[in-house]
């Protein structure tokens, strides 16, 4: 076959994907985002979707009928009552769900998997993806990326999604932007409305550059945690022993990424 | 690799009794849910746990038992001995839903990936593969473009290959089989309608001697024909609807 020929070639088929997690509060718009890479990215990459519901399959069937994506790649498992457990602690499901994908359909590029809808504490482990996004939106509420949370503050990329709805909600973007900035410590948030070209633009390049990352060997899994830290830039001067958990990763205080006390 | 020797097999009892064991139990209601959404009253719940008590779940304890028996392959060369695809057959002409079936197979596969990295040498595993080849092995199940497996290794089964790796005898693993089955009833009623846990828990503590009635009829077993055959149509039929519902709490 021709492309057996091509020197880059000699290497074993790869079949690890970059498996991306897609979390945020419920109506946040994760299903759109999904769909809105899948329509960005579907014809140069090999893409797959793992949809987790607490009820039946409705997200998976949403993605199919957006004709984005061969129905075949889009999956579902069902998480019970407990959507945070399937992604977080118990993760066979997904797993199983995810490694199924990328035997049947070798070698993915990217396999998305979506969380079902929960709180603002509701991160994926690092044992399931590679990557996560967390997802807010503007009718949400201008006030919740200053509320913070494991996935606020530290999922690989946040995404202020819906901006175009800011208007009528009463939110202002940057503002909203902002907050999420100074909550994430130089981390990476984005403005998203799928009315925006260039704001699709930044998001695909984002993918782009996490998959690159992957597939260099050099991109390490990070767990948001499972609850938020203290947040210092406010309390600087509190008499506190610095001995709780943000700093027991490191054993050193001088971090300037998990302080602001510089 | 991770080969679990030295431990105590009661610890590993407890651990497979564990809710928390990482295999999707939090998914399953023992049928309760589609029970309840049928019309069958709160107040019958201890009576449906004696009832599952009674019939499914001697299917499903010895389907256990026996696969125990054949994994530790004591007459493996003999002429005619059972295989465990003899075992799984047994227990698929007892289970007449495919919705059970198929339920009983996803977990199946959960504790089937658990028992690959606890125990990946055992000679245990080795008859399961050798019986059941690509059964349960990832990426042979699903059929494509949907996400149902085609065809699986039940949870009873894998249970039976996981106690003969584990060292637990088959009183352990029958009491085990019946009483996880009483405690998933016991705790999805605690979602499904809600009463006081500690009322709950007296059920299935009450449930002891229906328990070891289970273990009393199975746990000498050996033989795949001697599997009990109780059914339970009403279970099944209630299974096959929840199976197509929307908006359940519980997959099964």
């Amino acid at each position: 076959m021709p492309e057996n020929t091509a020197p880059v070639d000699t290497q074993p088929v790869r079949t690890r994907s970059l498996r991306l997690g897609v979390a945020g509060p419920v109506g946040t718009g994760k299903s759109s985002l999904i769909a809105l890479v899948c329509r960005e990215l579907a014809d140069e990459l090999s893409l797959g979707v793992i949809t987790n519901d607490i009820y039946t399959d409705e997200d998976a069937r949403f993605l199919r009928s957006a004709g984005v994506l061969d129905p075949e790649r889009i999956r579902a498992v069902e998480t019970g009552a407990c959507p945070h457990t399937a992604i977080r602690d118990d993760i066979t499901a997904n797993l199983m769900a995810v490694e199924d994908l990328e035997e049947d359909f070798a070698p993915l590029d990217v396999v998305l998997v979506e969380s079902g809808g929960d709180n603002l504490t509701a991160t994926f482990s690092p044992a399931l993806v590679d990557a996560q996004i967390f997802v807010l939106d503007v009718a949400g509420g201008g006030d919740v990326a200053r509320k913070g949370g494991p996935g606020i503050a530290r999922a690989d990329l946040l995404v202020v999604n819906k901006t175009d709805l800011a208007p009528y909600v009463g939110v202002d973007v940057a503002q909203m932007v902002s907050d999420g900035e100074a909550a994430r410590e130089g981390r990476p948030v984005l403005a998203l409305s799928r009315e925006d070209p260039a704001s699709r633009a930044r998001l695909k390049a984002w993918v782009y550059e996490v998959l690159a990352a992957h597939t260099g060997g050099h991109h390490v899994p990070q767990d948001p945690g499972p609850m938020a830290p203290h947040f210092h830039a406010e309390d600087e001067d509190h008499g506190h022993d610095h001995a709780h958990d943000d700093h027991t990763h490191d054993g050193e205080h001088a971090q300037p990424r998990d302080h602001t006390h510089a | 690799m991770h080969q679990v020797t030295g431990t105590h097999p009661d610890v590993l009892l407890m651990l497979l009794a564990d809710a928390r064991l990482p295999t999707g139990g939090h998914t399953q209601s023992a049928g309760l849910e589609p029970a309840l959404r049928a019309g069958m009253a709160p107040r019958d719940v201890p009576a449906y746990m004696a009832a599952r008590l009674a019939t499914t779940v001697r299917v499903e304890a010895g389907t256990a038992v026996v696969a125990r028996h054949v994994a530790l392959g004591p007459a493996r060369a003999a002429d005619g001995a059972p295989t465990l695809a003899d075992v799984r057959a047994a227990w698929a002409a007892r289970t007449p839903s495919p919705a059970l079936r198929e339920t009983s197979e996803r977990l199946g596969r959960g504790y089937l990936r658990l028992l690959r990295r606890l125990w990946p040498d055992h000679p245990a595993l080795a008859v399961l593969e050798e019986d059941l080849p690509t059964r349960g092995r990832r990426g042979a199940l699903t059929v494509a473009g949907t996400a149902r497996p085609a065809a699986g290794v039940p949870r009873p089964l894998v249970l039976g290959v996981l106690a003969a790796c584990a060292g637990l005898d088959a009183v352990r693993l029958a009491r085990l089989v019946a009483y996880d089955d009483a405690q998933t009833v016991a705790a999805a009623s605690l979602k499904l309608e809600p009463v006081d846990p500690a009322e709950t828990t007296t059920w299935v503590l009450a449930a002891g001697p229906d328990i070891d009635d289970v273990v009393a009829e199975v746990s000498h077993l050996t033989d795949p024909d001697h599997i009990p055959a109780h059914g339970a149509p009403l279970m099944e039929q209630w299974a096959e609807h929840h199976a197509r519902t929307t908006e359940r709490l519980f997959s099964a």
